[in-house]
This record gives C-alpha cells, sequence and structure tokens, in this order.
C-alpha cells in the first residue's frame, strides 16, 4: 500500500514546497503587531515600594514612568515641554509660580486631576511620614501651593528656584491620584494610581510586576508620537539581577528589553541585526569616585590629589568598557548643555603622588608597603553597592585598588547590598564611595556639593558624600539658584565647577551609563528627563 | 622498606596515585605558589585584558589582564585555607560533641544526640545563610558558616568510632587490667579514633571547599581582589560568552581539587578497597 | 526479672502505646525540638551580634523612622527582661507568627507560603531523576562488567568511567555546572531558556538537571555497592542456579534490595536539594524558598530568615518521617524493634 501511496506524497510534498515558496516573500521584515505582552527585564534592585515619592531611586523611577506622568517634560536638549501642566509664569521676584494645568485628564481611578491634586501631591512629598529622599530636596523650596481655580494652581516659594520646573518633569515628582494617596502608604506601595499609558495590576514580590494598558490614555507627553492609547496589552517587569542570565533570557528570546546590559553585549548588539541597542545616559551628575573630605585621610587636599594622581582609570576604562564609554572630567553629565570639564586636572602621575604624601606626612610604610602616619594606616573604605555598579565598574574599581596601592594606599573594597550601603554611608563608614545620583539639570550641583547636602533627608539619606564645605562654592550655588537669566545661571554654574574640580574631591570617570537591548519590539524610546524607557509606542515584532 | 613502599601504592591503585600527586602539587601551590606560578596575581594589565589561553598566559588572562594561571595556583592557598579552617572548626567541634557524648555519662549522649539530629534538619547551605544573616558576610563568616554546618557530620561520625573503640576487647582487657581511665584514653581511644580521622578529614576539606567557593559565588564569600577559587568564579561568570576560560578554568581547579581529596580520603579510609 | 513498676511514669505510659503511635509521637517530638533549637539559637545569636533592633529593622541601612522603631521596640519587648524576650520569641515561633518581613513589609507567613511550591516542584522532579540515573547507572555497572572478552573488558572500561563520573558528581560545584550548562544549552545552541518561573517542562530541564547531578552521584555510588551485595546473596545465587535469566534475577530480587539505601538516604538529599535550591533558584532567576533565604539573609531580613529556616527544618523532619513509614512498608525487617537502622546520611559526606 505504501507504494501506492508513495507518488501521493511526493505530489502533495512538492506543492507544498511550491506554495511556501510563491508566498508573498514581503513578509521579510515582519509587521509590528497591535496588542501583545511585553517583557523587561531590569537587572536593578526589586523597589521595596512602587510609589517614587517614597525614599526616590532609579528602579523606583523606570518602572514608574509607565503609569505616573510629572507636570512637565524635557527634550533631549534641555527643554521644558509641557505635559500635565500646559503653560506657566513667574513672578518678578520669583518667588511665585503660576501653572495652568492640562483639562479633562483623570486618574486611573475616576479622579479628576486638578488643582487640588497637584497640591495633595507636594505636599505628599513634603510629608515626613512618606519618608521622601529626592522629590523632598527637589521641592525643598517650595513653602505652599494654593489652589486659584481647577485648572490653575500657585506655587508660593520660600526662595527663588530657578530649577523648579526642571524638579518638576522628574519622575520622583510626578503626580499621583490623591484619592490613592488617602489609602495609606501599604496599600499605595503596592500599585500607584496616576495618568500613565499603563496601570499597575499586580505585583508578586521578586518575579514580576504587571502593568495593563489605560485605555483611556490622553495625555502624551513629549516623547509621544501618537495620540490615545498604547499599542501594547501588557507590559511584565520581571527582576533578573544576574547578568550573565538576563543576557541569556533576552539572546533566547525569553524577554524584549533588558537594562544594565554588559559592555561585550552592547558591542556584539551594534555589530549584529538581531538586537539593537539604546544609548541613553542618565542627565545630572556623572559617575565619579567621591572622597570623603570630612575625615582623615581625605581633610588634607594634598592626600586627595594624590590618590587621584595615583588613580589612572584610562587604561581600565578602554579595557573593560570596550570602547562603549567615555572618560568624562566635569562634574556634569555630557547630556547637560551647562557641562565645564576640565582635563589638566586630572593628569596621571605617580611620582607626584609619592611627592604629596611625603608632604602630607604619610611617610612610614608597614609590613605590605601601606602608607602610615602616627601609627594610623592610609586606609580607605570603599563600599560598592552591587546593586548600582556592573561587574565591569566593579572592575574597575579593584585596577583603581591596584594602581594607588603602588603609591601606598590601602583600598578596602567591599561589595554589598543596597541596605548595607545605606547604613555605611549614613555611619560615615567611607572614605570613597560611587553614589550615582540622576537629577535634571546642573541644579544636581547644589544638591550634591552644597554644604546643605550634608544635613540628611528625614528617610536619613544625604547627598554630599564628598562632605564637601566650601562657603564661596555654596555662595556660587545659592546665587545660581536664584537667578533666572540663563547666561548668568551658566557663568555662575561654570565657576562652580571649576571650584569643584579644584578641590580634588571628585574623580569624574564617565557618564552615568544607560544602555538598553532590545529585541522583537519597535518604537521604544526613553524619557528626556532622566532616560527611563516609555513604551507607549512599542509594538512586538515578528 | 621497598615491601612498605610497595604494599601504599598497591593500595593506592593507579587512581591514588594519580590523585596523590595532584595532592603534591596542590600542597605546592599553597605553601610555595611562587614557584609555580612566579608572576603577582595581582598585577594588572588592562591591554591584555581578555585574552585566551596561549603559551605566555595557559589559562588567558582575566578582565583587568591579570594572568590567571597564577591567580589560580595563588588562590590555592585562600581556597584551600579558608576549606581547612572550616573542617577545622567543624572536627573540633565534632571532637568535643563526640567525645564528650561516647564517654560521658547516658544523659548527656542522649541530650547531643539530639542536638545532632537537630542540626542535620538544616541543609548546610541554609544555615550559613542563617548565620550569614545574623553575623553579616564576609571570609570570617563564611569559614564559621561552614564550620558549624558540617559540625554535626563530624560529631556522628566520630561519636560511632569512639563508642566503638570503648566497646572493643583490648579496652576492656586494659580496663580489666587496672589502667586509668586517662591512660586507657590517651594510649587506645585517641590513636583509634583520631587516626581515622584524617581520612574523613581529607574528604571534609575537599567538600568544605566546594561550600566556601559556593557562598562566594553567591557574594556572601571573599572580597576582591582575592584570587579564591568561588570568587573568581563568580566574577568570571558575567564574560562567560566572550571569555570561558574565565570560568570554566578557575572551576576545574575546584572540582580537581575535591576529586583528588575525596579519592585519597576514600582509599584512606578503606572504602576505596572494595572495588568502589 | 526487673520489677517494672519502679519504672518512671512516662515510660510505662510509652510501652503501653502501640508502635505506630509511639513512633509517630517520636516523631512530632523532633520536630518541636527543631523548632525550639532554632528559635533559641537565632535569639540569642541575634542579641550576641550588636543591636537586634538594627537587625530585626532589615539592616543598618533601613531607614526606618522612629514610628518603626518604636513599634518594633513594643512588638518584641525590648525592654522587658531577657527571659520575658526570649520566653515570647518562642511562644511567637510556636503559634506561627512568623512576623512581617521588614525590607519588604509582608507577612512572612504569605511570602514563605507563595514561593515554597515552586522549590518543592523543583526538589521533587530533581529527586526523581536523581534516583533514576542512580539505578540505571548502577544496573548498567552491576551487569556490564560481566563477561569475558572484549564485551566484558568493554563493559569493565565503561563501569571505570562510570565510577568516575560518579566521583566527579558529588564533587562539582552547582552553580559552575549550571553556568556552563546555561552557557552551552541557551547561549550557544539555544535550545533552553536561561531563566523560567513555574512549571513550563523546557524551563524546569536546566534547574532539575543541576539539582540532581550531585545527589545522583552519590546515590549511585550507594546503590551500586547494594546491588553488587544483593546480586551475591543467597537469594540471587538460588535464583540463578534454578535457570533464572538475569533480567529476571534484576528484576525480581536485587533491584528492590538495591533501592533500599537510597530510599533512606532520600532524607539527606532533600536537606542537599534545599541547599542547592539556593544557588540553583539564584543562578537561573526563578522564584522560590532558596532565593527569598538568599535575598533575606543579605539583606539581613531577621524575620523572614527565621521563618524560611523553620520551614525547611521542618519539611526535613516531614520527609524524613515519611521516608521512614515507606522503609517499613518497602522492608518488613526493619519492623522489628531491634532491627539493623539503614544508613540516614551517605558515609563520606559530612554536610547536606
Amino acid at each position: 500500500m505504501l507504494r501506492r501511496a508513495l507518488p501521493l506524497l511526493a505530489l502533495s510534498a512538492s506543492v507544498a514546497l511550491i506554495a511556501t515558496a510563491c508566498s508573498p516573500a514581503g513578509q521579510e521584515a515582519a509587521e509590528p503587531a497591535t496588542g501583545g505582552t511585553l517583557v523587561y527585564a531590569t537587572g536593578d534592585a526589586e523597589p521595596t515600594c512602587l510609589d517614587p515619592h517614597v525614599g526616590g531611586n532609579y528602579p523606583q523611577a523606570l518602572i514608574s514612568s509607565q503609569y505616573l506622568e510629572p507636570l512637565v517634560g524635557r527634550t533631549a536638549d534641555g527643554e521644558i515641554t509641557p505635559w500635565l501642566a500646559e503653560d506657566w509664569e513667574v513672578s518678578e521676584d520669583g518667588l511665585t509660580w503660576d501653572l495652568t494645568l492640562r483639562e479633562d485628564v483623570t486618574f486611573t481611578d475616576g479622579t479628576p486631576f486638578d488643582a487640588e491634586a497637584v497640591k495633595v501631591n507636594i505636599e505628599h512629598l513634603q510629608d515626613p511620614e512618606t519618608a521622601s529622599s529626592t522629590g523632598y530636596l527637589a521641592v525643598s523650596k517650595v513653602a505652599e501651593v494654593e489652589v486659584v481655580d481647577e485648572t490653575h494652581a500657585r506655587f508660593h516659594l520660600s526662595e527663588p528656584d530657578s530649577a523648579l520646573l526642571e524638579s518638576l518633569s522628574m519622575p520622583w515628582t510626578a503626580i499621583q491620584s490623591p484619592a490613592g494617596i488617602e489609602r495609606g502608604m501599604e496599600e499605595n506601595c503596592a500599585a500607584p494610581i496616576g495618568t500613565g499609558p499603563f496601570i499597575v495590576e499586580e505585583w508578586v514580590p521578586q518575579q514580576q510586576i504587571t502593568l495593563v494598558r489605560n485605555d483611556d490614555y490622553a495625555s502624551p507627553g513629549p516623547q509621544g508620537e501618537h495620540e490615545g492609547p498604547a499599542y501594547l496589552d501588557e507590559i511584565v517587569w520581571r527582576f533578573i539581577p544576574d547578568a550573565a542570565t538576563r543576557q541569556a533570557a533576552l539572546a533566547s528570546g525569553e524577554v524584549h528589553v533588558i537594562d544594565n546590559p554588559q559592555p561585550d553585549a552592547i558591542v556584539s548588539a551594534e555589530q549584529g541585526d538581531e538586537i539593537e541597542h539604546i544609548d541613553a545616559p542618565r542627565p545630572g551628575s556623572v559617575n565619579r569616585i567621591e572622597l570623603n573630605a570630612g575625615q582623615t585621610p581625605f581633610d588634607d587636599a594634598r592626600v586627595r590629589e594624590a590618590f587621584i594622581r595615583a588613580a589612572d582609570p584610562n587604561p581600565g576604562i578602554e579595557s573593560l568598557y570596550l570602547g562603549t564609554v567615555t572618560r568624562s572630567y566635569s562634574p556634569l553629565g555630557s547630556t547637560e548643555p551647562m557641562g565645564v570639564s576640565d582635563e589638566s586636572l586630572f593628569g596621571t602621575d605617580p611620582d607626584a603622588a609619592n611627592a604629596l604624601l611625603d608632604e602630607a606626612g604619610w611617610t612610614e610604610r608597614d609590613a605590605d608597603g601601606t602608607r602610615m602616619k602616627d601609627g594610623q594606616r592610609l586606609t580607605v573604605r570603599f563600599p560598592v553597592s552591587t546593586n548600582q555598579s556592573v561587574a565591569a565598574e566593579q572592575s574597575l574599581f579593584e585596577q583603581i585598588q591596584a594602581n594607588t596601592a603602588a603609591v601606598g594606599f590601602d583600598v578596602q573594597l567591599s561589595p554589598v547590598d543596597l541596605s548595607t550601603w545605606y547604613g555605611a554611608l549614613g555611619a560615615n563608614e567611607y572614605e570613597a564611595v560611587s553614589a550615582p545620583y540622576t537629577r535634571v539639570g546642573p541644579e544636581v550641583l547644589r544638591v550634591l556639593y552644597h554644604s546643605d547636602g550634608i544635613v540628611p533627608a528625614p528617610s536619613g539619606y544625604f547627598a554630599n558624600h564628598a562632605q564637601l564645605s566650601d562657603p564661596e562654592l555654596d555662595a556660587l550655588l545659592d546665587q545660581a539658584s536664584a537667578t533666572h537669566d540663563e547666561a548668568a545661571r551658566a557663568e555662575l554654574y561654570a565657576q562652580a565647577q571649576q571650584r569643584i574640580l579644584e578641590s580634588f574631591t571628585i574623580l569624574p570617570l564617565y557618564d552615568q551609563q544607560n544602555h538598553f537591548l532590545t529585541r522583537g519590539v519597535t518604537g521604544v524610546t526613553t524619557l528626556g528627563t532622566v532616560a527611563t524607557p516609555t513604551f507607549v509606542d512599542a509594538r512586538l515584532v515578528g | 622498606m621497598a615491601a612498605d613502599a610497595a604494599r601504599i601504592l598497591r593500595r593506592l591503585g593507579p587512581g591514588g596515585v594519580v590523585a596523590a600527586l595532584g595532592l603534591a602539587a596542590i600542597l605546592l601551590a599553597v605553601v610555595a605558589p611562587g614557584v609555580l606560578a612566579p608572576g603577582d596575581p595581582l598585577a594588572i594589565a588592562p591591554t591584555e585584558a581578555f585574552s585566551p589561553p596561549s603559551w605566555a598566559h595557559p589559562f588567558g588572562t582575566d578582565e583587568s589582564g591579570r594572568d590567571l594561571f597564577t591567580r589560580v595556583v595563588h588562590g590555592a592557598a585562600a581556597s584551600a585555607g579558608i576549606g581547612l579552617a572550616a573542617t577545622g572548626i567543624g572536627i573540633g567541634a565534632g571532637l568535643v560533641l563526640g567525645f564528650a557524648g561516647a564517654l560521658g555519662p547516658r544523659w548527656l549522649d542522649a541530650a547531643i544526640a539530639r542536638v545532632v539530629e537537630v542540626l542535620f534538619a538544616l541543609p548546610t547551605l541554609v544555615m550559613a545563610l542563617l548565620l550569614v544573616a545574623v553575623i553579616g558576610p564576609g571570609t570570617q563568616a563564611s569559614v564559621i558558616a561552614i564550620g558549624a554546618a558540617t559540625a554535626p557530620g563530624y560529631a556522628r561520625i566520630l561519636r560511632a568510632r569512639v563508642r566503638g573503640v570503648v566497646r572493643s576487647d583490648y579496652v576492656a582487657y586494659a580496663r580489666h587490667e587496672g589502667v586509668g581511665p586517662v591512660a586507657v584514653f590517651a594510649r587506645h581511644i585517641a590513636p583509634n579514633t583520631l587516626w581515622p580521622l584524617v581520612a574523613t578529614a581529607t574528604l571534609g576539606v575537599g567538600q568544605a571547599i566546594v561550600w566556601v567557593s559556593a557562598l562566594s559565588f553567591l557574594g556572601l564569600g571573599a572580597l576582591p581582589p582575592s584570587p579564591e577559587w568561588g570568587a573568581m568564579l563568580n566574577a568570571g561568570r558575567v564574560y562567560i560568552g566572550t571569555a570561558w576560560w574565565m570560568t570554566v578554568l578557575p572551576g576545574l581547579a575546584i572540582v580537581a581539587t575535591a576529586t583528588v581529596l575525596t579519592v585519597l580520603g576514600r582509599r584512606a579510609s578503606g572504602a576505596g578497597s572494595a572495588g568502589s | 526479672m526487673p520489677d517494672s513498676s519502679a519504672d518512671p511514669l512516662p515510660a510505662r505510659l510509652a510501652r503501653g502505646l502501640p508502635a505506630w503511635l509511639r513512633w509517630l509521637l517520636g516523631r512530632i517530638g523532633s520536630a518541636l525540638l527543631v523548632i525550639w533549637v532554632v528559635a533559641t539559637a537565632v535569639f540569642f545569636a541575634l542579641r550576641a551580634s550588636g543591636d537586634p533592633l538594627e537587625a530585626i529593622l532589615g539592616g543598618p541601612g533601613s531607614q526606618a523612622g522612629p514610628e518603626a522603631v518604636a513599634q518594633a521596640r513594643a512588638e518584641y519587648g525590648l525592654d522587658h527582661p531577657l527571659v520575658v524576650q526570649y520566653l515570647a520569641q518562642l511562644w511567637r515561633v510556636a503559634t506561627f507568627q512568623l512576623g512581617d518581613s521588614y525590607a519588604r513589609r509582608q507577612p512572612v507567613a504569605e511570602l514563605i507560603g507563595a514561593q515554597l511550591p515552586g522549590t518543592l516542584l523543583l526538589a521533587v522532579l530533581a529527586l526523581l531523576l536523581a534516583w533514576a540515573l542512580a539505578v540505571a547507572g548502577s544496573t548498567i555497572a552491576a551487569t556490564a562488567g560481566a563477561g569475558s572478552g572484549w564485551r566484558g573488558r568493554a563493559g569493565r572500561a565503561a563501569v571505570g568511567v562510570l565510577r568516575g563520573l560518579e566521583l566527579v558528581a558529588t564533587v562539582m560545584p552547582q552553580f559552575w555546572l549550571g553556568a556552563v550548562l546555561i552557557l552551552v544549552f541557551a547561549s550557544s545552541l539555544q535550545i533552553l531558556p536561561a531563566t523560567s518561573s513555574g512549571a513550563g517542562p523546557a524551563g524546569l530541564v536546566l534547574p532539575v538537571v543541576t539539582l540532581a547531578i550531585p545527589i545522583a552521584g552519590f546515590l549511585a555510588q550507594v546503590s551500586r555497592d547494594a546491588l553488587l551485595e544483593a546480586d551475591a546473596s543467597p537469594f540471587a545465587v538460588t535464583a540463578r542456579s534454578r535457570g533464572a535469566s538475569e533480567p529476571r534475577v534484576l528484576l525480581h530480587h536485587t533491584l528492590r534490595h538495591a533501592s533500599l539505601p537510597a530510599l533512606s538516604l532520600s532524607g539527606w538529599a532533600f536537606g542537599h536539594l534545599l541547599s542547592g535550591a539556593v544557588v540553583v533558584e539564584a543562578l537561573f532567576a526563578r522564584p522560590g524558598l532558596g532565593r527569598l533565604l538568599l535575598d533575606a539573609a543579605m539583606s539581613r531580613d531577621v524575620p523572614l530568615v527565621i521563618g524560611a529556616v523553620v520551614v525547611v527544618a521542618l519539611l526535613y523532619v516531614v520527609v524524613v518521617t515519611v521516608v521512614d513509614a515507606v522503609e517499613l512498608v518497602v522492608d518488613p525487617r526493619l519492623r522489628t524493634p531491634r532491627a539493623p537502622h539503614a544508613m540516614r546520611t551517605p558515609e563520606l559526606a559530612v554536610g547536606s
């Protein structure tokens, strides 16, 4: 029977082959489909609270950008654009800001978006019970928000603040539903309610957060390419802290987008066509090593300079980052138009380093070759947060450790989790630290280097880890904050940056790296504010 | 002399001889790493990063250009040292519990047996994590944690051995002869229980090394730039796609060391002689 | 004849109960003892290592406000004398009031309950796989070596290779094995996923294999010894002399005896699997009890660590109890009170 069936089989096989060969070959570039579920795998720490008002770190911003929106937006060039607020006006003395709000916007729980909501949100940020760090600092000069009418809110400031709009463009000051806030912190941490293109549906701790599309979405920001709701049905936000596993998940198609990729993955993505690379450096500060000028040994400027002369990070940066990163010599990121850079201050010179240390009195040596003075070793405690440093950066720190050991520093690296890291900082148990700080605009200099920054926020966190206390610098920064003339502002910030660099309290390394790798999805862009990804225009491919 | 040597060789078997040579190499790496690998394990050379294995670098280089062969050899001291320390703690605690149980009053024996049984209910790594949660991470913590976690095993083995010896004929004879308890202990009980312990300890060090490197892999053990094998494995895994030698070779070192120690431990305890 | 009326009351009562009830009560006693020891150990270790409040609140960087501190102080009664605190802790653990995880602000019992099924799934599958591998390996080893000529020699060589593999399996670090498997099957060949969650078969293969191999190594050695012993025993010899074929002898007689040691080692194996789960879940980004415990240990989240450890210990006791019961069913020889007690842990493994 088989023999009779054989010709028939052969015939049908050939027909099938010809049919597939003749089908429209234009399907090579598969059409992006509407709907579907996008899977995002982040290497950052899992937030303990999905409400970015509480605390305020980058992992929170990554996800809250999907369901919360700020009052204003910012383009990649630094220009402030309308978002939930349509228009604004500042008074002559700089103490009163009038914001005109967008009409017909409601939160996903039905509460209308109006000036009352804005007032509630600012008060939430300033309430000590909220334990806000970043948002609190951002609105620290706002004394009161007055409800003029439904679509007009008036901000009364205690001091002029030229950076108010930049502060209001950040995800950590985004606007939530007042009814949502009223439910109490536990419920609001689990599922904040906003105006964004997606809604938090479920949070399974350690596993994933599920976001569903907001079908009534009507408030696109500057990045939005189309009006109306997002294309995707759902986003699944997964936590994969291990870089190798995360990369493997992307390669095998289990996830569509990952962050914090390794440099070699970025290079091979650029060279191949399956995986796309998005490079979106975070604004604000650069990645730098801060030296604690508040205690021995770095309270002596010569010792600081010696450390910087000996560190020699450039060869390491080249070999570890495979060309995906450029060395920076500025306190501000390269996306900041007012950034000032001075390479001459950071030349490598081990002989000069040795001379400086001898001059500073660290002339004895112990058995390991570490310098000593009055019986004390030249120890530099350097806690490293494993959540915030990719492996390449940790290796770079190891190289700096080896380089500075050659002139007599004993750098003690301790890779720790985020909580322990915060603890070490809070207790002043560090001589060097690398603390990324994302903040829109040059105002970040005031947060990081003004002596006020040594005072902790209600949450216990303080931002001036270099513990720089320079009255002249303080004066420059205060003045810049009060000036609205852009040119004058730029000049003041330029002088401030020069003073910061010359104090040798920081060793600038490179921009805050922010890379995303995508596979099987198009339309992924990043917001101009803090470079978090937005999926409002994203569509799955293939 | 020759007859003794021949007997030892026959008992070891071909596998055992290879293992003994391996152990000699490892011991050399521990006490005099400079003989096998004269370079500096901490010397960075960023321009030579990620080089695959070659004549100049038999194991390749890591992400900072450090020669991996040198680091593996020098890491023997760190890894083996930690394994030895953990085993030492485990055996020490096991000795106390085992001897107290076997030689002491009945109620003590029963109590210790119960405690040991309870400690068995906590798997090694779980107990280690519990200790780390309380003490905090680090090399010291991992030594204590693994030592404490393996102590019940040693206690059980020792207790059984000591009881066996205590009930044996020659001890009974010595007691009958009127020899005092301390002398009985020193002349009969101790030698007959402690020598076999060497075999168990050899095995134990091998297993301790694997456990300690597991803790380093989880980020709870040795700190950079220590060339401890588990830490190197952890660091190298990130680059596993492009620089496989950074992960595979230190892992092989762990496997080889543990295998060598296990084979020798088995041979020494006699379990190996029955064809296994 | 000793006068039984001079015995203490509990002993007399105990003798009056049926054997199975005595055994069950013994097991429950073990479980309670475990919980008591763990709770005591953690209580004192916590007090000894520094400010317990800091650890309770989730580590030095917990940024807890004054209200949280006051609440913790009241809840844990840290102002009361030590004895009162200790008893209160015991009471809390005994009534399963495991408290809230301070890092996650959720009840510990809920967190553990959510993660337990995933880990159990992995552990059970890995144990089954390990058994299968061990029995298969020891059967091959026992039968292949027989015969003469090149078949016999090849068989013996194969047996030698198997023995080497067993040995290497027992000492291989699981994280290394897992990383190599991911490299080969996920990154290079791309036929299996590198991460997984839930019960999808494709995602379970690599984690289960990684977990099973070290256990399979130990079980194989033990099974092989038992198989050889059973093979040489009188009933097997008798069966052969009566003309029974090798496979028949194997199936009907020796295999059952060979699997006994593997069965009694299951308690130890389960413990080893839970240790392995910590590593495997971290490596494959799977949610589960192991990963929960690891995160809790790293963030010094003591309520969660205590809860997870108590659950693990209880699981172990349950597994050992079940294994004992199954043993009694399978091997009637063990039912007499003076029966030789089967090995509970492999002779040469000092930890699990």
